[in-house]
């Protein structure tokens, strides 16, 4: 018996050791805010924005094989490569953009934490600072790859959205169909709902993390054509997860005109699945996506700072060798806890909040990306393809504009509605 | 004695984009990059690049002054008057400006926030030269305009002859010049280094370094960096490598390739080193088989300690350890041991027969490592000699083997973090 078991499980090791960057990162993609976001976005919207959910998980295949490419061919990290290029003004402003995004994703992933902990009746005031603190311990003092796996795996409960979106059994000629029609409205809440869907799917920090992912695994470009099915396979789970969110949140709670108040209501599409159980199956999967994320966001920004300003970085360093890197560290998850417990402020809207922030702090990542690509001294022959740079380009472009008419219907809603009406829509 | 004036210093970052005036107050241009060249102790400035995009340069004694509001020209700007860069010459702000160097003074990588600049006059000549670079936080604000904040801040400069650029550099001179400059670290120094590098940097350095340098430095790497090393090594210059290091550890890392790979390698090294080798990654791993090294001394007993001491002098720079000498018969079977004290002390005639300790400490070579250790640590053993069945010595276990194995770094737990980033974007796996 126990044989068996352990037979099991070096299989299942074995067989998540052969998966690489692409799809680990993908996993921790889909963390609390991503969970949040999607949900939202079927409650409200319905079937509405899965056009928006296939052409960013597209992008986010792009995105993530440009930088895949980049590490690959350069063996070099991200924010490494922005100081080289273009100089300390540059890459101070692309780590400012970095902290501020990955400050509010910490604080979605302690939301997550509270949230899933509240479920069972736990106080955010007794859980979030305890987590907070194991998280801050493991990484730096202990060793956290065992409770690692274990976060990982409740990850796994998510895959019940699918199982739950096949017994609900959605109309699936219009799900499909909306999946490829192209929606938009002009208004604030939707443009804030799509920014984040975006946001969520391809973040700053996960550019920083595949590409220093595949640095760290050795990866050369002679391995690269392995990468690069791991990023696509990564890319399409991505995409698997926040459709099966969307398409039974809509039927389970847009279908009946229910509103999210708190991520617990995305419970509710697990309903047909799980029955009473379906809050604890989501509460589960929520702690594990929070706390996986919660513990490589910060590290990997600390990283990513301390790389590009020449700082002494590393886990076996002591505090008092690699002060810079501790003190991001540690305040980061200061922060990020700080914020998901203040007191009036409803978890849900931090969780959304902070994938608006990435989606709108997402272009500047993405040009120093592209330009890096494109840069024929550092990637030599592998630089980006026309067609690709086009894509690119093109999605950039219309991201920067989502986000400026975000900030337009935020500040001035009549002018926005009037330049509406002036391009006829 | 010389006439040695010091005209002025600067950090370059603050020179970079200053106007350029000839001496009719002309605007010329703005003070794009210098060009340096290293042919003598210290790197000097051959000529300023004033426009983006032009391979001519204003030759440096044309400068009559210079400060961070403009540079100054001695004469009119005429573009006949310009020289152009030599192929030996290099552009620092692009060769070292934001780049990662070897500071070979702290043996770490850091990255160069600024550079340092000194303007000379030495016997009626005028000279600019690089004397150190900036490596500090001050450097780094100063790059940003806000130096004022660390007012209160040493400034942490590097002087030249300390550091060591990553990037390619084809002068031949310079070469010598590092080479001696990093046989001067301490091994454990260089594997940390080479473990910090990229790929493509460190094959270079690696390059650079002769093979028992490289061998040194590999050995006191982790398993996973001497295996990603090997793997991304040069066929013939890897099998050169693993042919020179002691068995066991040139086993170990080819047990971690593909079987194409190894085989590869294995039948480039030379016959009897890739035997040696052989036997030793048919052990399954962590058994005293695949730990222990083949590299021991054995005599006969039949010596005296004055001929094996003689003898000791040739095969001593060989074996991993020499303080444990095993005495062998014939067939090769393990017959006693004596400490190389015991040998020293020892009357010149005697025979190791008598000296010799014959209630021995072995091991099998299917013992796994928690044995070894167990024997090593009850008997406060340097090293165990792995016999087999009949009692023929294999090889040694030596404790450093078996520290390796019991204690490994912090930072190697890391790496069976799946997300864990022990290197981040290039920076140390520790």
């Amino acid at each position: 018996m126990s044989n068996t078991i352990k037979n099991i499980r070096t299989r299942l090791g074995l067989f998540l050791a052969v998966m690489g960057p692409g799809v680990v990162t993908a996993f921790a993609d889909n963390d609390a805010g991503g969970i949040a976001t999607y949900a939202a976005a079927g409650a409200k919207y319905g079937y509405g924005l899965l056009f928006t959910v296939l052409i960013s998980s597209v992008c986010l295949a792009i995105a993530q094989e440009i930088s895949a490419r980049t590490g690959a061919v350069t063996g070099r990290g991200l924010s490494d490569l922005i100081r080289e290029l273009f100089g300390v003004k540059w890459t101070f402003f692309a780590m400012i953009v970095l902290l501020i995004a990955n400050i509010g994703t910490t604080a979605s992933e302690f939301s997550g934490v509270a949230t899933s902990f509240e479920i069972f009746g736990v106080s955010k005031f007794i859980s979030v600072p305890i987590m907070a603190l194991l998280v801050w311990w493991l990484v730096l003092k202990g060793n956290y790859s065992r409770i690692e796996k274990i976060f990982f795996m409740l990850c796994a409960t998510f895959l019940s959205y699918i199982v739950s979106g096949i017994i609900i059994n959605p109309p699936w000629e219009q799900v499909l169909l909306a999946s490829v029609t192209p929606t938009f409205a002009s208004d604030g809440e939707f443009l804030m709902m799509a920014i984040g869907v975006i946001g969520t799917t391809i973040t700053p920090w996960g550019q920083f993390y595949i590409q220093a992912a595949v640095v760290d695994k050795g990866i050369t470009v002679k391995d690269y054509r392995y990468v690069f099915w791991d990023v696509m396979l990564g890319a399409f789970f991505t995409w698997l997860i926040a459709f099966f969110i969307i398409v039974t949140t809509a039927a389970t709670l847009y279908a009946n005109q229910i509103s999210i108040e708190t991520v617990k209501d995305a419970a509710m599409a697990l309903e047909p699945l799980a029955g009473k159980y379906a809050s604890m199956l989501f509460s589960f999967g929520l702690l594990g996506a929070s706390m996986l994320a919660a513990f490589i966001l910060p590290l990997s920004t600390a990283y990513a700072v301390c790389e590009a300003f020449g700082f002494e970085s590393g886990v076996s360093k002591t505090s008092k060798e690699a002060p810079v890197f501790f003190g991001i560290f540690t305040v980061l998850i200061v922060l990020g806890a700080g914020i998901a417990l203040w007191p009036d402020l409803s978890l849900y809207k931090v969780m959304l909040a902070s994938q608006v922030i990435n989606g709108v702090l997402l272009p500047p990542i993405l040009i120093f990306m592209v330009l890096i690509a494109n840069n024929v001294s550092v990637m030599g022959k592998y630089k980006n393809s026309n067609w690709y740079n086009v894509v690119s380009w093109t999605f950039t472009i219309v991201l920067i504009i989502l986000t400026l008419l975000l900030l337009l219907s935020t500040i001035a809603p009549e002018l926005m509605d009037s330049l509406m009406k002036l391009i006829g829509l | 004695m010389n006439e040695f004036k010091i005209l002025g210093e600067f950090y370059f970052c603050q020179l970079l984009g200053r106007p350029i005036y000839d001496k009719r107050g002309r605007n010329i241009g703005k003070l794009r990059d210098m060009a340096v060249r290293w042919d003598g102790v210290y790197p000097q400035i051959v000529g300023i690049q004033y426009a983006n995009k032009t391979h001519e340069l204003i030759p440096i004694d044309q400068i009559e002054s210079c400060s961070y509001k403009e540079v100054r020209l001695k004469e009119n700007f005429e573009i006949e008057k310009t020289i152009t860069l030599h192929e030996s010459d290099i552009y620092i702000s692009r060769w070292l400006l934001d780049k990662q160097i070897i500071d070979l003074k702290g043996s770490k990588i850091v990255r160069v926030n600024d550079i340092t600049l000194s303007w000379i006059m030495q016997e009626n000549l005028q000279r600019m030269v690089l004397v150190a670079v900036d490596i500090g936080v001050r450097g780094l604000f100063r790059r940003l305009g806000l130096e004022f904040l660390f007012k209160n801040y040493k400034n942490n400069l590097l002087g030249w002859q300390y550091i060591k650029p990553l990037e390619n550099w084809n002068s031949s001179l310079q070469l010598n010049h590092e080479k001696q400059q990093l046989s001067e670290l301490h091994p454990a120094d260089m594997a940390d280094l080479m473990e910090e590098m990229d790929y493509k940097r460190r094959a270079n350095f690696i390059d650079h370094l002769d093979d028992q340098q490289a061998i040194d430095a590999l050995a006191e790497m982790d398993l996973d960096s001497q295996v990603e090393i090997i793997e991304q090594m040069d066929e013939q210059r890897a099998s050169d490598l693993l042919e020179e290091m002691a068995p066991d550890e040139a086993a170990d890392i080819l047990v971690e390739l593909t079987v194409e790979k190894s085989e590869g390698l294995l039948k480039l090294m030379e016959l009897d080193d890739a035997q040696d080798v052989r036997e030793l990654m048919q052990y399954p791993e962590d058994t005293a088989g695949a730990l222990m090294t083949t590299e021991f001394i054995a005599f006969s007993a039949d010596l005296t300690p004055e001929e094996v001491i003689n003898q000791l002098r040739e095969l001593a720079p060989e074996a991993e350890t020499i303080y444990y000498l095993y005495v062998i018969d014939q067939a090769e079977h393990l017959q006693g041991v004596l400490s190389l004290r015991e040998l020293i002390v020892a009357s010149p005639s005697a025979r190791l027969r008598e000296l010799m300790h014959t209630k021995l400490v072995t091991v099998q070579p299917n013992d796994d490592h928690q044995r070894v250790a167990e024997v090593i640590n009850k008997y406060g053993l340097l090293a165990v000699p792995v016999v087999d069945e009949q009692g023929i010595i294999l090889g040694i276990v030596t404790v450093d083997d078996i520290i390796d194995i019991l204690i490994p770094d912090r930072g190697k737990l890391d790496t069976y973090s799946w997300f864990a980033l022990s290197k981040w974007g290039g920076r140390g796996r520790s």
